[in-house]
């Protein structure tokens, strides 16, 4: 089995992120968020040099406010990029609270706006920074964003692909469940089942993620690290969670 | 929903929600038919209107105009729109706030009840070309949120063992130069 690349869990992530980037799309990114901003800035730096993004909280590149969900209402964001605390078989993510709703054991700042943008945007990537068994439920507590749409209600939603330290999951819309897509190759099957509480349907054999390159990673550690602390994006990630060169 | 209010329509169409535990604990928001399309369903979200809203400025005059905050949404405007009573508390009076002044958005008196000459009012929040933001002050705050005795430690710090000559004496902030 191939060694896990030197890279820490952002890098590997941004790299995974930046590679579903498409050239001349409009993306955008909400609050914390530092990880796909670091995503849309490589790919930028490499593949799609045309590419439009808005990514909250940014000096440089926040300068729309609403018009980021009116673009999408109108149908035309492309990607964004949602994360939650619990994410589930159906695709249900919750960013309110763990436990009961009435009594939580755990209350989470929440959200609203995700729960619109998970319907408008065509396209939509969940990253997570831990693959375990209390993040991939069954069902999630509280589902602060659903996939379910009621009949006649108009979505411009896609498709919806989770990427973790461990994995890639595509979204079956006709099962109504994520499947598993592609394994790190530093990862098996078994871990990423062992590690996920729902049925991934999994293959015994799942195709690999092509590991990081070195040429990513150069990148991301050089011109996406600067071009993040020079126009306030996430400056202190940059300068401590992406590694020097 | 607070622009329906601004408007004073009864609710406005929304796209998402539904399917969410948000929608379904909430007693403001449905799914009902396009009127001008059946085949289309939307849901709908009913409007907001606040009894009072409060905004901090950094100027005011005496007719009740008002200027504040540079934000890219205006969405004090539709608060103060929506709301019954606004009232507007200020760093400083001046002579007239203009539709054409720099440096923040114009509210115009038509939406304003009543407003309050309160230099250092955002304490301990920061006014842009003002004053910072305390941040120790918002960090003990933060730091007594996690208990109502230790909450109450702090307005009775802050808030109801001091009056309002002492709390911008002691805790009032240095103007920042421009």
């Amino acid at each position: 089995m191939p060694e896990k690349p030197d890279c820490n869990v952002s890098e590997l992530l941004a790299v995974l992120i930046a590679r579903e980037v498409k050239d001349w799309e409009m993306c955008a990114c909400g609050a914390l968020s530092q990880i796909p901003a670091a995503g849309l800035l490589l790919a930028e730096a490499t593949h799609a040099p045309h590419v439009q993004f808005i990514i909250r909280s940014s000096r440089e590149f926040d300068q729309v406010g609403y018009d980021m969900h009116f673009l999408a209402q109108r149908g035309q964001m492309d990607l964004f990029f949602v994360s939650g605390i619990q994410i589930d078989a159906e695709g249900n993510f919750n960013l309110h609270v763990i436990g009961n709703a009435d009594a939580p054991d755990v209350r989470m700042p929440g959200a609203y706006g995700t729960a619109m943008l998970y319907y408008t945007a065509k396209r939509i990537i969940i990253f997570r920074t831990e693959h375990t068994r209390r993040t991939f439920v069954e069902k999630v507590d509280f589902i602060s964003g659903s996939l379910k749409t009621p009949e006649k209600v108009k979505r411009h939603t896609q498709s919806v692909k989770v990427i973790t330290p461990m994995a890639i999951m595509d979204y079956d819309w006709a099962a109504g469940r994520f499947r598993l897509g592609s394994v790190h190759p530093w990862h098996t099957v078994q871990e990423v089942q062992d590690n996920t509480a729902f049925d991934l349907g999994a293959p015994p054999q799942a195709p690999a993620t092509p590991a990081p390159t070195v040429e990513e990673l150069r990148t991301l550690r050089t011109v996406v690290r600067e071009r993040m602390i020079d126009t306030g994006t996430y400056p202190v990630f940059a300068r401590e969670g992406l590694q020097p060169a | 929903m607070i622009q329906a209010g601004s408007l004073g329509i009864p609710y406005a169409p929304v796209i998402g929600l539904a399917g969410t535990d948000l929608y379904r604990r909430r007693d403001d928001v449905t799914i009902t038919p396009n009127p001008f399309d059946p085949e289309e369903h939307t849901v709908v979200v009913r409007a907001l209107n606040p009894d009072v809203a409060i905004f901090h400025a950094t100027k005011v005059d005496r007719s009740g105009n008002a200027l504040l905050r540079w934000h890219p949404d205006n969405e004090d405007l539709q608060v103060a729109r929506a709301s019954r009573r606004v009232i507007v508390t200020a760093e400083e009076v001046v002579d007239q706030v203009s539709p054409y002044d720099s440096g923040g958005v114009f509210l115009p008196t038509i939406n304003v009840t009543a407003v309050v000459h309160a230099p250092g009012g955002a304490h301990p929040t920061g006014v842009n070309g003002y004053y910072e933001l305390d941040r120790e002050h918002v960090l003990e705050y933060q730091r007594c949120s996690v208990s109502d005795e230790l909450f109450r430690s702090f307005l009775d710090k802050y808030v109801f063992g001091v009056t309002e000559e002492e709390y911008a004496h002691r805790y009032g902030r240095a103007p920042v130069k421009v």
